[in-house]
């Protein structure tokens, strides 16, 4: 059993880089996904699968036994906890910890950025991120002059009911630790469950788009579209300011072995190709070079619709990561970025929910006939969480369709 | 005097806008023409998105300008006695409390014409159905930002149709997860990811030439 897991693990990660290689793998390789199905497969509500480690560990197992993709993408839920990594940058030891804010953390710190069901919302509702405005138009000066010290000591002590003072900072963070530790443990087992089940291990730290820092955990999505309008060049200024210390927590990964980051895009969408290019894409493009100076590879979550952007992609090296697509038609994107970047996704969330094996197994074969020749793509859902009442009979129907005709 | 204002909120240009709109009425302008010619603007601003000239922030910062500009104007208008387009009830759905989307659209179907009845967000099925036995509106609109939404679309539109509502109404539903499988799966009478989409799907469904 274990040297077949292993073989099988080792058949999958070959499968997986050879895509990201752009090269043409033994069959188009399956990335999975997780959200609301995996507790609801096995009977528990979200608020459980949030808080109880124990039990989340087991719903995991018993989800990834019985559908196994190629890529496991499923652990202990968080939400981006990317301004945090930013407070504790100059520690790596530290910075490390807080890619995700799981639900404990969430309590334990008593921040406004998270929903977590049974606390906020009801016991069956997805986690949610909802950011907010936690910093005025008149403090672009004090964030781009330091922008550690200002999100540390002035932003945290707002966005967090229990980092209001000094000494509630203190009990704050002692706890927090143990949560730390609490969420590490439960990786590791749930990656020698994954490892038994023959997943390969492609482990993920994260980094950031500086502006993306700006609008969902400093000045909120609405304010931060209005200040590039009103006060573009401090903007500008705050973006550049935060390349910095992304770039040092995404190198704690590295310190630990790992050689990816996630980058989950927001603001991409909303933005033309002429306010993209002025305020967005040059800071995340510095730190996905600077990344990539370092031995790192990104993978890119670009969320909603980036067809107007895609064409700056060919800026950055060849084979420097994943660009996973949410909305943008991914036949398209593949010719753009042929021979040049790996490309991820294809699958409408919304067919799985809403589909029938039939239809999935049509779509699949449709969609796989145009994007495998050449190699390069990685199939997944266009979004990583489905909902709890997915059809799990149309998740077996995707994975027997990649099989089939991949 | 109005063309500037239209050109200038068309073209972003906030505070040339909101001063321009200022003078005309100080110079005794009629606020009704105002109102009338923002509007305009914001129609004129979906048109540039649908064509893909404007995108989501441009679309953000209309509704701001248009936001500033009424909270002056509309104070001038005498009576609430404007014949509407329709009546929308509008609100995120169940487990979701997302709300970005949602205020796009409304402040894009307000500056249209239509009467807007925002219900919130995290909406239970029951809310959606009591809305609309008190408010009888033409549309129900429901938006939706987390994959989870989806569901709770379905459940509210067969929410409706246990209370008998469902022939009465015609349903929107909106928000970036939302696509044409989604409507089916819902059982929705239109879907629209965009505001200035939804706005125009919310006149066509009610017969409207646009």
């Amino acid at each position: 059993m274990v040297s077949n897991a292993q073989e099988l693990a080792e058949k999958r990660y070959a499968r997986i880089m050879a895509a990201i290689n752009l090269e043409e793998p033994d069959r188009v390789p399956l990335r999975g996904f997780g959200g609301d199905i995996i507790p609801a497969y096995s009977g528990i509500t979200q608020h459980e699968f949030c808080y109880d480690y124990e039990k989340a560990i087991k719903a995991i197992e018993k989800f990834l036994t019985d559908f196994q993709f190629d890529w496991a993408s499923s652990g202990i839920t968080g939400l981006d906890g990317r301004v945090f990594s930013v407070a504790f940058s100059e520690y790596p030891d530290i910075a490390a910890n807080t890619t995700f804010i799981t639900g404990p953390m969430h309590d334990v710190l008593g921040d406004k950025y998270y929903r977590y069901p049974g606390r906020e919302i009801s016991e069956d509702a997805s986690p949610q991120f909802i950011g907010g405005t936690f910093m005025e138009a008149d403090e672009y000066d004090q964030l781009i002059e330091d922008p550690v010290k200002f999100v540390a000591e002035t932003v945290l002590p707002r966005a967090c009911r229990n980092l209001e003072t000094p000494r509630q900072a203190m009990a704050t963070m002692v706890r927090l630790g143990v949560e730390f530790a609490r969420y590490g443990a439960a990786g590791r087992e749930i990656g020698a469950i994954t490892a038994k089940l023959g997943y390969p291990s492609i482990p993920m730290g994260g980094a950031y788009a500086p502006l993306d820092i700006i609008g969902d955990f400093l000045r909120g999505i609405e304010n931060v579209l209005l200040d590039i309008r009103r006060y573009p060049d401090k903007v500008k200024k705050a973006a550049e300011a935060l390349v910095e210390p992304i770039v040092k927590y995404a190198l704690s990964y590295k310190q630990r072995g790992l050689k990816w980051v996630m980058i989950p895009l927001h603001l991409n969408e909303y933005l033309s190709p002429k306010l993209y290019k002025e305020f967005y894409w040059p800071t995340l493009k510095e730190v996905i070079l600077r990344l990539a100076d370092e031995g790192m590879k990104a993978q890119v979550f670009f969320e909603g619709r980036h067809d107007a952007h895609l064409e700056t992609i060919l800026e950055l090296p060849k084979g420097w990561g994943i660009a996973y697509f949410e909305k943008t038609d991914v036949v398209k994107a593949k010719k753009v970025l042929e021979g040049h970047t790996c490309v991820m996704g294809g699958i409408p969330m919304s067919l799985i929910v809403g589909g029938t094996p039939e239809k999935i197994e049509e779509y699949v074969k449709n969609l796989l006939e145009q994007v495998k020749p050449g190699g390069g793509f990685i199939l997944s859902a266009n979004i990583g969480t489905a909902p709890r009442e997915t059809p799990t009979e149309n998740i077996t129907a995707l994975i027997e369709a990649v099989e089939k005709y991949g | 005097m109005l063309e500037d204002v239209l050109k200038s909120i068309v073209e972003m240009e906030e505070e040339e806008a909101v001063n321009k709109a200022k003078e005309y009425l100080e110079g005794g302008g009629d606020a009704q023409k105002l109102l009338e010619v923002c509007r305009d603007a914001m129609g004129k601003i979906g048109e540039r998105f649908e064509k893909g000239e404007y995108f989501l922030s441009e679309l953000i910062l209309g509704g701001e300008i248009f936001k500033e500009i009424m909270e002056f104007t509309l104070p001038k208008i005498k009576g609430g006695s404007e014949k509407k387009l329709g009546k929308i009830v509008l609100g995120t759905v169940k487990e979701d409390v997302h709300n970005i989307g949602k205020d796009i659209f409304k402040v894009f179907a307000e500056a249209s014409g239509f009467e807007v009845i925002d219900i919130g967000i995290d909406t239970p099925e029951e809310k959606f159905v009591e809305a609309v036995k008190e408010h009888k509106p033409d549309i129900v609109g429901m938006s939706c930002l987390i994959t989870a939404g989806v569901t709770s679309m379905k459940k509210t539109v067969d929410k409706l149709k246990e209370a008998g509502l469902r022939d009465g109404i015609k349903i929107i539903i909106g928000g970036g997860r939302v696509d044409e499988s989604v409507k089916e799966y819902a059982g929705a009478d239109a879907w629209a990811d965009d505001a200035a989409k939804g706005v125009r799907l919310c006149k066509q469904l009610l017969g409207m030439e646009v």
